[in-house]
């Protein structure tokens, strides 16, 4: 009796698996679906997620860009640290720095530190450059934190 | 077996389905019975049964896939911003220049708000940028209408917390300039509904727009850092002699890129209708000068490439120069005969005249056309302007625009020009876009190599004997020609002393071989007055030489070049200038 022949309760082992493998398979789908339509929810969600992240992120780089202004850093490292352009008289390349630190120590700079006026109270810093010409703030970005 | 047959009881569908089932059992039954073959039925309904199950394997895949992996979840529950979408455009280092971000749109549907007073107080006093008239036109209509755009995350969450029924939002695009005013003629600025009108937006319009699709970024050309030194020394020099106008160029005279570019007054690209149409001119690109002295330059090149002269060339400059109906002097001459590089450096119109005159017209114009100085700068901004050119190239003409007068071109053709005579002798295409790294820019010949080190050596020498002197940077070997043309006065008919247009066209490094990297640095401040620091003086050598000084100071490490012990060029320089004053006119 091959398996072409074989029953099972009168009906044909082949016709029972054929039968069996259907239902398997339809039920697999139907479960597929089932589960596949949570994770689609779950990956919307967190695709929602990622966009909205996304979006602030940028909005944070936009920010950091207003804020890196090369004039506003400039005015700020002026103003707060005072620091300058290298005169060419400062510049010195590696090998000379040997040369130079047997020479003695260079003068101490008398920068005065953001955290020190604050501290001081003394709140604006003398000799601070007015800003450039018609800066503004994006109003945009404003709230770009929020 | 067909008396044993279970289902035959039961009613309705498993009926007649037992009954098919046992119908085709019965078949095989009649088929044995008569001695056919059977196994070739069942083989049958076997692959019929496999071919199905495939059929529905392939079906549970398909759907599986498409559930889990696909795009097809993408956008639920987010409406995509719609509008105006373009790409951002970023500095040569990456640094954002201007980018869209998600802002929103405000709406109002009348039929559903129970309280008009509350909902105009509170938005009103919200939104202190919505029109009260257009606010009271929503609300007293009859459908849901736009009322204000361009509003920021933080403006739609306190707007939603007051809770209003009948007022809602829709995600729109919104173009932001996040650096201000730095570099907004370069960038220019886009309208509301996503069309460049200015600057790089205006000319890769249709780049940005199809770059946004795959979120991709337009680099331009322009160093950041070499931006902001620019701009902070062209604003100390407004500061300092208060001009109309101020132009700042930095270009790779070997790529054609523009490293910088800056025009004063500036606007703010964010809010461009608030500033004047004079504010937002690209005064680099759109507006065009008498350059004067600055054009000795090409005068003197010119003399060199075509042969008429040598550096050693002798011009007798101890008398005004009659020519046709006009008479060229110099201004505090040196009343000496001067040689080639003397007449450079001490900018003399009466040597550049005849050194003009002895190239002639055909020639001279010839090479202005190669130089292009009589059509619009060859760059991507829409706005670069056509110059304004003698009609006739007669000896007159010709002594004019030996030193800069009868000729006006934009200061990025000026700069386009000099890159030519500097950088071997091609003229090369000026861009507002980052080349690839080691980019070799082809171009028309029109100048030998030879020349091109020549006036290497002779505006090195213009800088450390000459007047362009305020210039000099101890290692950086700068060269420069100073320029200050008068303006012609429409009031008076007739070219003003006290309205003048003064420049300094620098060059560093002069030293090294022909494909050195070298930067062209222009300063051209428009109508400056003179100073008691600058004796009253306000020529290109006191106004815009230190300026030029002091930016290539500031940018030469961000290009990457190095400090040398200064190589005075093999020129012989006999006495120095005091000043530029000679070449005012």
């Amino acid at each position: 009796m091959n398996v072409f022949t074989r029953k099972i309760r009168g009906f044909r082992l082949l016709d029972l698996v054929g039968v069996s493998l259907l239902v398997f398979i339809i039920l697999g789908v139907y479960l597929a679906k089932t589960l596949a339509g949570r994770e689609r929810a779950e990956i919307a969600s967190v695709e929602r997620l990622i966009k909205t992240e996304k979006a602030r992120i940028r909005l944070l780089q936009a920010e950091v860009a207003h804020l890196e202004q090369p004039g506003r850093i400039e005015r700020l490292s002026v103003a707060y640290l005072k620091m300058e352009s290298v005169p060419a008289s400062r510049e010195a390349t590696a090998a000379q720095l040997a040369d130079l630190a047997r020479a003695g120590p260079a003068p101490k700079a008398d920068a005065v530190s953001a955290v020190a006026t604050m501290v001081d109270g003394t709140g604006a810093v003398p000799g601070v450059p007015p800003p450039p010409p018609a800066e503004a703030r994006p109003a945009q970005m404003a709230e770009a934190t929020q | 077996m067909s008396l044993n047959q279970p289902a035959l009881g039961r009613p309705g569908l498993p009926r007649w389905l037992i009954e098919r089932i046992w119908g085709l059992e019965h078949a095989f039954e009649r088929a044995r019975a008569s001695g056919r073959v059977e196994d070739d039925t069942r083989l049958r309904i076997f692959f019929v049964l496999v071919l199905f199950s495939l059929f529905f394997i392939t079906l549970a895949i398909g759907a599986t896939r498409a559930a889990v992996f696909t795009d097809a979840a993408r956008n639920i529950g987010m409406v995509a911003p719609v509008g105006a979408s373009r790409a951002d455009l970023v500095d040569r280092n990456g640094r954002m220049l201007a980018a869209n971000l998600v802002h929103y749109g405000l709406y109002i549907d009348p039929r559903e708000i129970w309280d008009q007073v509350e909902t105009r107080r509170g938005l009103l006093q919200l939104l202190p940028d919505l029109d009260p008239a257009r606010l009271e036109r929503a609300l007293r209509g009859h459908r849901r209408v736009f009322v204000l755009g361009a509003l920021n995350p933080g403006d739609r969450n306190r707007v939603h917390a007051l809770g209003l029924p009948g007022v809602s939002f829709e995600p729109e695009q919104h173009r932001v300039y996040p650096l201000g005013t730095t570099a907004a003629h370069i960038i220019g600025f886009s309208d509301s509904g996503g069309e460049g009108l200015a600057g790089a937006e205006a000319a890769f319009n249709e780049e940005i727009r199809s770059a946004s699709v795959n979120g991709g970024t337009i680099p331009l050309s322009i160093d950041l850092r070499v931006q902001g030194a620019l701009e902070d020394e062209i604003y100390k020099a407004v500061a300092e002699f208060t001009p109309r106008g101020a132009v700042g160029i930095v270009t790779d005279v070997q790529t054609g890129e523009i490293l910088g570019m800056s025009s004063w007054p500036v606007f703010d690209p964010n809010k461009p209708g608030k500033s004047s149409e004079y504010s937002r001119t690209n005064r680099a690109a759109a507006s065009v000068f008498e350059m004067g002295s600055t054009f000795k330059g090409f005068t003197v090149a010119i003399g060199l490439d075509s042969g008429v002269a040598a550096p050693d060339s002798k011009f007798d400059a101890r008398f005004p120069y009659k020519l046709g109906y006009r008479t060229i002097h110099d201004y505090h001459a040196a009343r000496k005969i001067l040689s080639l590089v003397e007449v450079f450096q001490h900018s003399s119109n009466i040597g550049t005249a005849k050194l003009a005159e002895s190239v002639g017209p055909e020639r001279m114009s010839h090479y202005f056309n190669g130089l292009g100085l009589t059509s619009p700068a060859k760059v991507e901004l829409l706005e670069s302007a056509r110059p304004l050119t003698p009609k006739v190239w007669n000896d007159d003409a010709v002594a004019s625009t030996s030193f800069g007068h009868g000729i006006n071109v934009s200061p990025l053709a000026l700069s386009r020009a000099y890159g030519a005579v500097l950088n071997g002798g091609r003229l090369i295409p000026m861009t507002i876009r980052k080349l690839p790294e080691g980019a070799k820019v082809g171009g028309p010949r029109v100048m030998s190599e030879k020349t091109s080190f020549q006036m290497l050596s002779i505006m090195r020498a213009n800088v450390t004997g000459g007047s362009g002197k305020s210039a000099n940077v101890p290692g950086l070997s700068v060269g420069g020609k100073t320029g200050t043309g008068e303006k012609y006065d429409p009031a008076i008919r007739a070219y003003s002393h006290a309205k003048q247009v003064s420049s300094f066209a620098a060059i560093f490094p002069t030293t090294g071989g022909i494909d050195t990297k070298r930067y062209f640095v222009l300063v051209l401040l428009d109508e400056p007055h003179g100073t008691a620091k600058s004796a009253g003086y306000a020529t290109g050598g006191w106004v815009a030489a230190p300026a030029a000084g002091r930016i290539i100071e500031r940018i030469a490490p961000f290009l990457g070049v190095q400090r040398r012990n200064d190589q005075v060029q093999a020129i012989p320089v006999e006495e120095p200038v005091l000043a530029d004053a000679a070449e005012a006119q």
